[in-house]
């Protein structure tokens, strides 16, 4: 399905080393894998593995201090806006805008003009059903809400590739199982390539083609499962055999990482 | 104005009256309303002059105040060194008695509106500057982050996302900063000065004029009283979200 | 990062210092106006020798200590029952409140004409700056003593002497010295501002007589000494502060 398809993402070598009060910390180390146009490939890993760094990295906020980032074959060395949207798993939106006003704000800075940003807005709202709640602001949302309002804002600039950092982490399983879809949805009808961090083995792979399993500190990849699971993606996939198949590979791949951690003798974290 | 406030306001200046009038407290000590007003009515040119240096001399000095505290607190708060190095110097330094410098301040900027400026906006600096630095500092670095990947200079940044966030410090900040300006810019006057309503207070004092004292003190709370209703508008513009916000929960 | 931060504040303030002295050689600086740290020293020894200049210090510390033993006992009592007793709180905490929120400095003229220009009236002015903001914290250090704690120890027979002494006084202490540490900054403001406003004696009418005749030397030597010793209190009541919070601290580390 997605074979044919361009390589957009390529990380080679990556590491990242934050040096604390003279104690080095290797965050990640040696990270090298690929991320071809269209696919929604995730991340999971424990916590504290470096996963934020490495997003962060992709976006260009954070140098590498090793290896190097590359997105359409050239390599990252600052954010760039008009092909990457960055989502955290606070929705950071600003509070004194309101919804409509911050789904423009990533077009504001890049000198749209305003009626093109308002219609785009709307647009956006209109994708991911907020179209009532345009002047709101945002404490006035629950949760999924304001990460669907981050959702449009992400899509307002028309990024090629969104980064995801673990976005529906602070919602109730509920609203997460209904944002996954919502994802699911938005991401089929808009064609991008996703690259999805998330903690959870069930959700990973219940979005994705590829799901990229990554160990504790020092971060590397300990494995790449394909999913191979047929869409469009419904919940009840999750009860299938295959589905429970490769989670039981991806959990190996954490089981035998966390193992092996225990045996060198550091704390898993 | 609710009826209660309005009878309360009445008993509160009748009885003031009344105890002027049955001589229960001294010319000397107090002046009833009536005495205020007509003090008033008999020196009113020599206030409006003094309260046209006293307003000026108060409205430079927030100006400088404001945006010295600010600006201070900004880069404070997002070099972190900067704040860790700067923040307990100037919690320290808010400890001085600052009225003890006004005499070195004499001596370097005269006896004019100079002195009483320099003063008062050093007096309003350090509050302002601390509490916008503590504003930023304690902003979550994820916006920051968010401003830099949809491509916002350092400059955007700053004031597109770090300062309307840090809002509800800053003014709380200011509205310290402010009082403290317009209380050192009238008791600079009271001390040395060649005009203002706290030099007026003074005179009419050291003449035992008590009426016009009183009217005196009565003008410079009012001009503490219109600073803080002009912070309030300040504030509502640009905090309003903030309480909204507390009333959601 | 914590040395470097100190090393960082040391050489910043040793740096100021210096390039002041160094302004002052070279010329920048006209020594009449600004006179080099060196000056400053030479004339703070004079001036700690002279004997004028230690009565008048004596009379401020004077009047700063009275007015601080009469005002802060006073103010902790009245505090307290302010706190404990709702409806005395209820009644008193707003005018409190409102003399705290208006500058008493505005007030001083006010404070000459009715208390004179002596002792007393400094006296007072002083006091009236520790009351209210001691009081007030007094007040709400009642509110950190925990409720259950003193209901369980009253049903175990704890005399009450014996509660406040185990439960109360360490709960309120931390809040107590906030005010306190605030009562004697404001005190000290209070006392000098009322003496560079009118007095016959003092460190603040000293400060304003050689402001008034130029008399650099000893004016920034005074004025630098104050402003040194007045750091050193905050600092060492600060450190109290933090002994006395312990528990406190260990909650908001939390």
């Amino acid at each position: 399905m997605t074979a044919a398809r361009p390589i957009v993402i390529e990380t080679r070598g990556l590491g990242k080393v934050f040096s604390v009060d003279r104690a080095p910390i290797v965050a990640l180390e040696d990270i090298s894998f690929a991320v071809r146009e269209g696919s929604f490939v995730s991340l999971v890993g424990p916590s504290g593995c470096g996963k934020s760094t490495l997003l962060q990295m992709l976006a260009g906020l954070v140098p590498s201090t090793a290896g190097e980032v590359l997105v359409d074959g050239l390599v990252v060395r600052k954010p760039a806006p008009d092909k990457i949207s960055v989502m955290f798993q606070d929705a950071t939106l600003l509070p004194w805008k309101r919804v409509s006003e911050n789904i423009e704000f990533p077009l504001e800075i890049r000198g749209v003009k305003a009626a093109e940003r308002r219609e785009r807005a709307a647009a956006m709202l209109s994708l991911v059903g907020l179209t009532e709640f345009a002047a709101r602001y945002s404490h006035e949302l629950s949760g999924g809400m304001r990460q669907r309002v981050s959702i449009a804002r992400a899509l307002a600039p028309d990024p090629r590739i969104m980064l995801m950092d673990e976005p529906f982490g602070a919602l109730d399983e509920q609203t997460r199982i209904k944002m996954g879809h919502e994802l699911l949805r938005i991401w089929s009808k808009t064609g991008k390539t996703i690259f999805f961090i998330t903690h959870s083995l069930t959700e990973a792979l219940f979005l994705s083609d590829v799901v990229l399993v990554m160990s504790h500190r020092p971060g590397h990849i300990v494995g790449v499962i394909d999913a191979q699971l047929p869409r469009p993606r419904t919940y009840d996939i999750i009860g299938s055999a295959e589905f429970g198949a490769a989670r039981n590979r991806i959990w190996k791949l954490i089981s035998q990482d966390d193992d092996e951690a225990g045996a060198n003798g550091m704390a898993s974290l | 104005m609710t009826i209660r406030r309005l009878v309360l306001i009445v008993i509160i200046l009748g009885s003031w009256e009344a105890v002027r009038r049955f001589n229960l407290v001294g010319p000397l000590l107090l002046a009833s309303p009536s005495e205020i007003g007509g003090a008033l009515i008999k020196s009113w040119p020599d206030y409006f002059v003094a309260l046209r240096f006293t307003v000026a001399e108060i409205a430079v000095a927030l100006a400088v105040a404001w945006t010295l505290g600010i600006a201070a607190g900004i880069v404070a708060g997002m070099v972190p060194f900067l704040g860790a190095t700067a923040g307990p110097l100037l919690f320290s330094l808010f400890a001085v008695p600052l009225i003890t410098w006004y005499p070195l301040f004499m001596v370097w900027f005269g006896i004019g509106m100079t002195s009483k400026i320099a003063y008062a906006a050093v007096s309003g600096f350090f509050p302002i500057a601390i509490n916008t630095m503590n504003g930023i500092r304690g902003l979550d670095r994820r916006y920051v982050l968010f401003g830099q990947a949809i491509g916002c200079s350092r400059r955007q940044v700053v004031f597109r996302i770090l300062l309307p966030m840090a809002m509800p410090s800053i003014v709380s900040g200011l509205r310290i900063g402010t009082a403290l300006v317009v209380i050192g810019v009238i008791v600079a006057e009271m001390l040395a000065s060649l005009g203002g309503i706290g030099y007026v207070i003074s005179y009419y004092r050291s003449i035992y004029a008590t009426a016009h004292v009183y009217l005196g003190i009565l003008f410079a709370l009012a001009c503490a009283f219109v600073a803080n209703w002009g912070l309030s508008i300040i504030e509502r513009r640009f905090t309003h979200w903030r309480e909204l916000q507390i009333e959601e929960r | 990062m914590k040395p470097l931060v100190l090393f960082a504040q040391v050489s910043f303030v040793v740096v100021l210092i210096g390039a002041w002295e160094f302004g002052d050689r070279v010329g920048a600086f006209d020594p009449n106006i600004l006179p080099p740290p060196s000056a400053v020293i030479v004339s703070l020894r004079t001036l700690l020798q002279s004997r004028s200049f230690i009565a008048d210090a004596s009379d401020t510390i004077v009047r700063v200590i009275a007015a601080f033993v009469i005002g802060a006992p006073l103010a902790v009592v009245t505090g307290f029952v302010m706190g404990e007793n709702i409806g005395v709180g209820r009644s008193l905490s707003p005018i409190f409140n409102l003399v705290l929120a208006v500058p008493q400095s505005i007030f001083l003229p006010v404070f000459v004409l009715v208390f004179g220009l002596g002792f007393t009236e400094k006296l007072i002015f002083g006091i009236s700056h520790v009351f209210f903001v001691v009081a007030v914290n007094a007040m709400a250090a009642v509110r950190e003593v925990p409720h259950g704690q003193v209901v369980l120890a009253r049903s175990f027979g704890a005399s009450k002497f014996r509660i406040y002494r185990s439960i109360y006084l360490p709960a309120m202490a931390p809040q107590v010295v906030t005010g306190l540490r605030l009562g004697v900054i404001f005190d000290i403001i209070g006392i000098l501002l009322a003496e560079m406003y009118a007095s016959r004696s003092g460190l603040g009418v000293l400060l304003l007589r050689w402001g008034e005749s130029y008399d650099v030397d000893k004016l920034m030597a005074a004025t630098v000494l104050i402003s040194v010793a007045t750091i050193l209190i905050n600092e060492l009541m600060r450190i109290w502060e933090t002994r006395v919070g312990r528990w406190r601290q260990a909650m908001e580390d939390r």
